[in-house]
């Protein structure tokens, strides 16, 4: 609980109407998308401005409250997940998009700007914002940079990073500040190449200015039907080695296939491993590497390849692709959603680890992965009501994330440390790794109240591991998919 | 020397022969120059001079050393001899290479599986990967591949007191902690020695054709400028090309041999009645020749890509008013390099106006290369920023005792 004063200094800040502090109110923010940790905050605030933000942070300053920053709260680490009685700062009324700037390829927008909104305010200029997450289209930018979001699109395009140019941001003393520019390579550090993904440890952001693409000329989709993953997998590594970028190389297993198909009827062709290549660009150059693609596919034993024939057809591709995460209640009473990377070359062995390690503890897991870039999606299928299985779901889920540590790769790809991956980090780092990592963080936040206990792991505690999936209350009102 | 009392040059020779071997240390002046062979050298050097308070500049080939405000140190760490290609994973497209390594021998070694580090920065063939990284380098190539800092996945650097740290991993996708190899990238030395870099790969440009068209005036190419950036066309570089008399637009395409007629013919459309000429590879060398240029001031100037046309009209303008030799060379994305030939004060007052003018835009003027006794009267960085003070935390932060380039950075960081 806040004290009475602390309450009565938000009020000033954001007024009346921009303060929560009721229970059942304040019951709405006390997770985000990984919604097995809970955390009740002491208040909400809902500011409209950056000086109402910066009214807030000082009020956290003066008292040391601990304040976390807001958007949607589609995050799938618990990366939003609040301070026992510390602040909730949300951004939601921070949405409206400030500039269009289509001849120097920009916008500016307040963080509670909605991902799809900025394609949609953009594309009748016949341009789009690249990083394109799976939430999109209730996600918002504030929590995209704080997360760096990729996408399925991020292997050719980049990250929230990437398309990044400037933002203001109120540190956790309270003073406002510009980091980068619209014009590139500002004289000084490249404070918001480090703030971006910082997970809201850094401070709160409340204006950013981002790079938009035109949209390409042609975007041709193919499926493409193999005995296993292995083989699909061995495509990609031949369609890379054949000097080709593609915007989006997917791959789903055949228990994901078959969750896709029962819960939207993609019409995928049921195989051991599916592939989904999408290439972008001017229409000839797509013609001719598609062409070469699909004889890659033949090359590589393809039983089927299937090349999208109209736009429709094309989002149906996609709608399945997007859905496999969400679609595994079909198939599986529980599951959990891990997020994990490894070089490309490592998938093979490592698919056939994770199937190993499933079948000496008697569980399933499905595989979706982001095969460009090696970012796997283990989703791990278990049933509660078997005494003892989630324990083993959730000890495999996380032997998962060492493994792909032990293949040179990542905790994390997209989904952020948060709360839910800070001991896996300690695992990934070294002490002198991440004690550097903390100089940055002392610099922008010497009193630790800016998002702490994020991040970074602490001493282990009781219940300290990655949870069981549990939807979200937007996914379960089918008005966004995440994964 | 900027040791501190207690220690002589000779003393600090003896230490550093002892880390590296004495063949690897020499004396010119007042600085000891000590070549490190691996990341525990170089962390071991940092730490005695750390101790000692001894300034260090880390020094790849020394190409851009005369970039910034000026270090005397007491220690040239030379990396010249950490210089090897650790791994190059081309499956995975992505390699891992030493700070020593030249950017020509590096690209050589990729190029034999048909990948590059899409970077084409200045004098590759004595520039150091470290260097290129400290400095933020990059040419033309920006304009599709994107920055240098969206083409490092990770680092190794040693901090000042000696800390081995490595930032990001060996995979493309990756979020896990915070980027420090971006924090790392430009910032001039000032606040770690990075020893080794990890690059994302790009498959090498196999076929391209460079285009070129004439005109009197900058303006002349707005038209074709706008048409081309608002096109579904992916150049692989634009440039202008502007000296006193006249001005020159490249354009260069990569694409499949099949669909190149279209493309120049989509280019042709583009550009109107500008008549496009194919011309060769060397026209991409004119960012290098105007830092070549002897005795000239080198600007890098940072505008909105809406605005070059207009900005080189006026720099035009400016040589024929202030009857200054000005060459210029600017990218489609807006950064802009400038050679003047002129005297100080005629250079510092042209680097004022830019400043001013592109204030509000948010763009900046660093005059890169500026002859010695113009360096010590310019702010050479022109650094506006409100978060200066959170720059100079970080600083504070990670080399408290001011050991790592001093002075050299933005604010004397």
């Amino acid at each position: 609980m806040l004290p009475q004063g602390h309450i009565e200094e938000l009020r000033a800040a954001v007024g009346t109407d921009g303060l929560i502090t009721g229970e059942s109110q304040l019951q709405t923010y006390e997770c985000d998308g990984l919604t097995n940790f809970r955390v009740m905050p002491g208040a909400v605030v809902l500011p409209r401005t950056a000086a109402e933000v910066q009214a807030v942070v000082r009020v956290c300053a003066r008292h040391k409250i601990p304040f976390v920053s807001r958007g949607a709260g589609t995050g799938l680490s618990g990366g939003a997940l609040p301070s026992a009685g510390g602040v909730v700062i949300s951004l939601a009324r921070m949405n409206r998009i400030l500039e269009v700037n289509i001849a120097d390829k920009y916008v500016v927008v307040e963080p509670g700007v909605i991902n799809a909104h900025v394609t949609q305010r953009v594309a009748p200029q016949g341009y789009f914002y690249a990083p394109d997450p799976s939430s999109q289209s209730v996600c918002t930018i504030g929590g995209n940079v704080a997360e760096n979001s990729g996408g399925a699109h991020c292997l050719k395009y980049g990250f929230t990073v990437t398309h990044t140019l400037a933002l203001e941001v109120v540190l956790p003393n309270g003073e406002i500040v510009q980091l980068g520019s619209p014009t590139l390579d500002a004289p000084g550090y490249d404070l918001a190449g480090v703030f971006v993904g910082s997970e809201g440890t850094l401070g709160v952001t409340t204006k950013v200015t981002l790079r938009i693409v035109k949209r390409p000329e042609v975007v041709q989709t193919l499926l493409a039907a193999f005995d296993s993953p292995q083989a699909a997998g061995q495509t990609v590594s031949d369609i890379i080695a054949a000097r080709m970028l593609p915007s989006a190389l997917e791959i789903m297993d055949t228990l994901a296939i078959e969750a896709a198909e029962a819960a939207v009827h993609a019409n995928y062709p049921m195989c051991g491993g599916l592939l989904l290549v999408e290439l972008d660009g001017p229409g000839s150059e797509v013609d001719a590497l598609m062409r070469q693609v699909l004889e890659i596919c033949r090359n590589n034993g393809a039983q089927e390849t299937r090349l999208a024939q109209s736009e429709a057809e094309r989002m149906l591709v996609w709608k399945g692709r997007k859905a496999a995460f969400a679609a595994m209640g079909r198939i599986s009473p529980n599951y959990i959603v891990q997020d994990g990377v490894i070089p490309r070359t490592a998938l093979p062995r490592v698919l056939s680890e994770i199937d190993r390690m499933a079948t000496a503890v008697g569980l399933r897991v499905a595989n979706v992965f982001h095969a460009g870039d090696g970012n796997l999606h283990p989703l791990v299928l278990y049933d509660r009501s078997i005494d003892g299985q989630e324990e083993k779901a959730l000890d495999l889920s996380y032997r998962i994330l060492h493994l792909c540590v032990d293949n040179g790769g990542s905790i994390t790809g997209e989904h952020g440390v948060g709360k839910e991956k800070q001991e896996a980090l300690g695992y990934m780092f070294s002490e002198p790794d991440l004690d550097t990592m903390q100089l940055i963080r002392c610099a922008f936040d010497p009193a630790n109240i800016s998002n702490p206990d994020k991040v970074f792991p602490r001493t282990r505690l009781c219940g300290d591991k990655p949870g069981p999936y549990t939807p979200h209350p937007l996914e379960t009102a089918g008005i966004a998919e995440i994964f | 020397m900027t040791t501190a009392a207690a220690i002589t040059r000779e003393e600090c020779r003896t230490r550093l022969a002892t880390i590296a071997g004495a063949e690897r240390v020499v004396s010119t002046g007042e600085t000891v120059t000590v070549a490190a062979s691996d990341v525990e050298q170089i962390a071991e050097i940092l730490r005695f001079a750390n101790s000692n308070g001894i300034a260090v500049t880390p020094c790849g080939s020394g190409t851009k050393q005369s970039w910034g405000n000026a270090v005397e140190a007491g220690i040239l760490l030379d990396l010249s001899r950490m210089n090897k290609l650790r791994e190059h994973a081309w499956q995975d497209m992505t390699c891992t290479v030493e700070a020593g390594c030249t950017w020509t021998v590096m690209q050589a070694e990729l190029a034999h599986h048909g990948q590059m580090v899409a970077l084409d920065p200045l004098w590759p063939e004595r520039a150091t990967v470290g260097g290129i990284v400290a400095a933020n380098d990059g040419g033309c190539l920006r304009l599709k591949y994107g920055s240098l800092r969206d083409l490092i996945i990770g680092m190794t650097v040693v901090l000042a007191d000696g800390t081995i740290a490595k930032t990001g991993g060996k995979v493309v996708k990756n979020v896990a902690g915070y980027d420090l190899h971006k924090l790392m990238t430009g910032s001039f030395g000032t606040l770690g020695v990075i020893s080794e870099v990890n690059f994302r790969l790009h498959p090498l440009e196999s076929n391209t054709q460079t285009w070129t068209a004439v005109a009197p005036e900058p303006f002349q190419f707005e038209h074709a400028l706008r048409g081309l950036l608002d096109s579904q066309l992916t150049p692989s570089s634009v440039q202008l090309r502007l000296s006193e008399t006249e001005c020159e637009l490249d354009i260069k395409i990569s694409a499949p041999a099949e669909c190149m007629d279209e493309h120049s013919a989509k280019l042709s459309k583009i550009c109107g009645v500008m008549e496009l000429s194919p011309s060769d590879e060397t026209v991409w060398q004119a960012r290098q020749e105007l830092h070549d240029t002897a005795n000239a001031v080198v600007l890098k100037i940072s505008t909105l890509p809406n605005d070059l046309c207009l900005l080189c009209s006026e720099l035009q303008d400016w040589s024929a008013k202030k009857g200054m030799e000005i060459a210029v060379v600017a990218q489609a994305n807006g950064l802009v390099t400038a050679a003047l030939k002129t005297a100080p004060d005629a250079a510092i007052a042209l680097i004022h106006h830019l400043r001013e003018r592109l204030r509000n835009a948010g763009g900046s003027v660093v005059a890169l290369q500026v002859p010695s006794p113009l360096r010590s009267t310019l702010d050479v960085w022109g650094c506006e920023s409100n978060a200066l003070p959170l720059m100079k935390e970080i600083k504070r932060r990670f080399d408290p005792n001011r050991i790592l380039n001093p002075g050299r950075f933005v604010g004397n960081i």
